[in-house]
C-alpha cells in the first residue's frame, strides 16, 4: 500500500469515527463525492464497523443469557388440556424418570475419557470465504476431511492456523499425543510473539485432547479457567457438566 | 435482596436506545418474556434448547432494531417480541424442512395482535456469517474493535485494559484491525451484499 493510499485510509477511519478535523472533513467529503473507489472503501469500513457492533451485541446478550438461564431454572411448562391428560402425562413421566434414572446410572458407571471427549468434540469449522479464488491446499484438504493429508501438509509449517488445523485433524484421527504437541506449540508461539492467533481455540481443543489422552488433571487446569472466563471464546462450551465429568474421571 | 422492577415499554426502549444499564434491561426482557415466548417454540415442535436459542436471537434483533430506530412503539413490546419469536422459529423450522403449517398450535385465549416483521429479518446463516467474519480476527483485534465500536470505550480505557504502551499504539492497532476487516469485505462481494442486507436492513 502506498503512503498516500495509507494516509487516505487513515483519514477515512477518522472520518468514520467522527474525529476528523472540520477542514479536512469538508475536503474529504468533496473527494468522496467524485471518487467511487474511495466511496466504496468508506462503505466497506462502515460495514466492518457495523459487523463489529453486531458481534459485540450478540456476545453481550449471550453472556446475559447464560446468567438468566441459571436464574430461571424452572422447567418450561408444556400445555395440557385436561386432568386426564395430565395424569396420563404424569404416569408417562414417571416411567420416563425410571428410564432416565437407569440411563443416568448407566452413564455414571460407564463414563470414560473417550466417551466424554466424543460428547464434546466438534470438528472446528473453517470460515468459508466464497469469493476467494485461491484456497490453500491444506484448508482445501481440511474441508474435504482428508485429515491425513492435513497433518502431512502442516508437518513443517510454522503458521499457527495450519498447526491448529493439523492438531484438530490429529484429534479426528484419534491421536491425542500429536494433537497436544501441536496445540502446545501454538500456545508457546503466541506467548513468545505476544499475538493471540488461535490461542483460545487451541486452549479449548487442548483441554479436550487431554481428556482423550486421560490427562484429566491437566484437562481441568485448562478447562476450568475457560469456564471461569465469560469472555473466552469457548466459555459456553465448557459447561459445569463437563467439568464434573472430568472430575469424576480423575 | 435485589428489587426487580418491571420497566414500562417506554422506559425500556429509552434505555436500549441510550445503551445505559443494558445488562439490567436485557434481564428485564428475559424475566418478563422468556417463558411465554419459549412456550410457543416448545409447543411447536421445538426443544428447550431451541427455545433458548430463538429467544437469544429475538433479543439481539430487538435491541438492534430499537437502536437503529426501527421500532418506535407502534405495537407493545410484548406483541413485537412475540412476532419476532414466531418469525424466527418458523424460519428455522422451514430450514429444517418440517411441515409446520398443519401442526402449529396457537395459544388459546390470548389476545395477541401479530405484526408482520418479515421485512426486519434475515436468515440465521447471514447472522452466522457476521459472527464468523469478526470471529476470524485475532483475539486482540476483536477486543479492541468491540471495546471501541460496541462498548464506546475511550482509547485510554482500551490502553489500560489491554496494557499497551500508549494511546498511539492502540490507535494504530485499531486502524489495522478495522482495515483487515475492510479488506476481507472488499475481496468478497457476496459477503458484502449479505452484510448490507443484514446490517443496513
Amino acid at each position: 500500500m502506498s503512503n498516500s493510499t495509507h494516509n487516505m485510509s487513515e483519514k477515512l477511519v477518522l472520518y468514520l469515527d467522527g474525529v476528523l478535523p472540520e477542514n479536512e472533513k469538508a475536503e474529504l467529503e468533496k473527494q468522496l463525492a467524485t471518487d467511487t473507489v474511495l466511496q466504496e472503501e468508506l462503505d466497506n469500513l462502515k460495514l466492518a464497523k457495523e459487523a463489529v457492533r453486531n458481534y459485540g451485541l450478540k456476545q453481550e446478550v449471550s453472556g446475559i443469557h447464560q446468567q438468566m438461564m441459571t436464574e430461571m431454572q424452572t422447567p418450561l411448562r408444556q400445555i395440557g388440556s385436561s386432568r386426564r391428560i395430565i395424569r396420563y402425562t404424569m404416569s408417562v413421566a414417571a416411567g420416563l424418570l425410571v428410564i432416565f434414572a437407569g440411563i443416568t446410572a448407566y452413564n455414571y458407571f460407564t463414563i470414560s475419557g473417550e466417551k466424554v471427549f466424543k460428547e464434546n468434540f466438534r470438528l472446528y469449522e473453517l470460515a468459508t470465504v466464497r469469493d476467494y479464488t485461491w484456497v490453500p491446499t491444506i484448508e482445501k484438504a481440511y474441508k474435504e476431511e482428508d485429515f491425513r493429508m492435513v497433518t502431512a501438509l502442516a508437518d513443517t509449517s510454522s503458521n499457527p492456523k495450519y498447526i491448529f488445523l493439523s492438531s484438530v485433524a490429529y484429534l479426528q484421527l484419534n491421536d491425542p499425543v500429536e494433537a497436544i504437541k501441536g496445540f502446545q506449540k501454538i500456545l508457546s508461539m503466541d506467548k513468545e510473539t505476544g499475538s493471540a492467533s488461535f490461542k483460545e481455540e487451541s486452549e479449548y481443543y487442548l483441554g479436550l485432547a487431554c481428556i482423550l489422552d486421560k490427562q484429566y488433571d491437566k484437562a481441568l487446569q485448562i478447562l476450568q479457567p475457560i469456564k471461569d472466563n465469560p469472555d473466552h471464546l469457548y466459555h459456553e462450551k465448557v459447561t459445569g457438566k463437563l467439568i464434573r465429568k472430568v472430575n469424576r474421571l480423575r | 435482596m435485589e428489587v426487580i422492577k418491571n420497566l414500562s415499554d417506554k422506559e425500556l426502549i429509552s434505555r436500549l436506545q441510550s445503551g445505559s444499564q443494558i445488562n439490567e434491561t436485557v434481564k428485564d426482557i428475559y424475566r418478563n418474556h422468556f417463558e411465554s415466548l419459549s412456550w410457543y417454540v416448545i409447543n411447536n415442535n421445538g426443544s428447550r434448547q431451541d427455545a433458548e436459542d430463538v429467544f437469544q436471537e429475538v433479543v439481539v434483533s430487538f435491541i438492534d432494531l430499537v437502536q437503529k430506530d426501527k421500532f418506535r412503539g407502534e405495537s407493545s413490546i410484548r406483541t413485537f417480541l412475540f412476532s419476532l419469536n414466531r418469525h424466527i422459529w418458523l424460519n428455522e423450522l422451514k430450514r429444517r424442512g418440517r411441515a409446520l403449517a398443519r401442526e402449529e398450535k396457537y395459544e388459546k385465549g390470548q389476545d395477541r395482535t401479530e405484526m408482520d416483521v418479515s421485512h426486519f429479518m434475515t436468515g440465521r446463516e447471514a447472522k452466522e456469517q457476521v459472527m464468523n467474519l469478526v470471529g476470524q480476527l485475532g483475539e486482540t483485534c476483536r477486543k479492541i474493535l468491540v471495546m471501541f465500536y460496541y462498548n464506546n470505550s475511550s482509547m485510554k480505557d482500551i490502553l489500560e485494559s489491554l496494557n499497551y504502551e500508549n494511546e498511539q499504539v492502540v490507535r494504530n492497532k485499531k486502524y489495522k484491525c478495522l482495515k483487515q476487516l475492510e479488506q476481507i469485505i472488499a475481496a468478497n462481494p457476496a459477503l458484502k451484499q449479505t452484510l448490507k442486507n443484514l446490517l443496513h436492513e
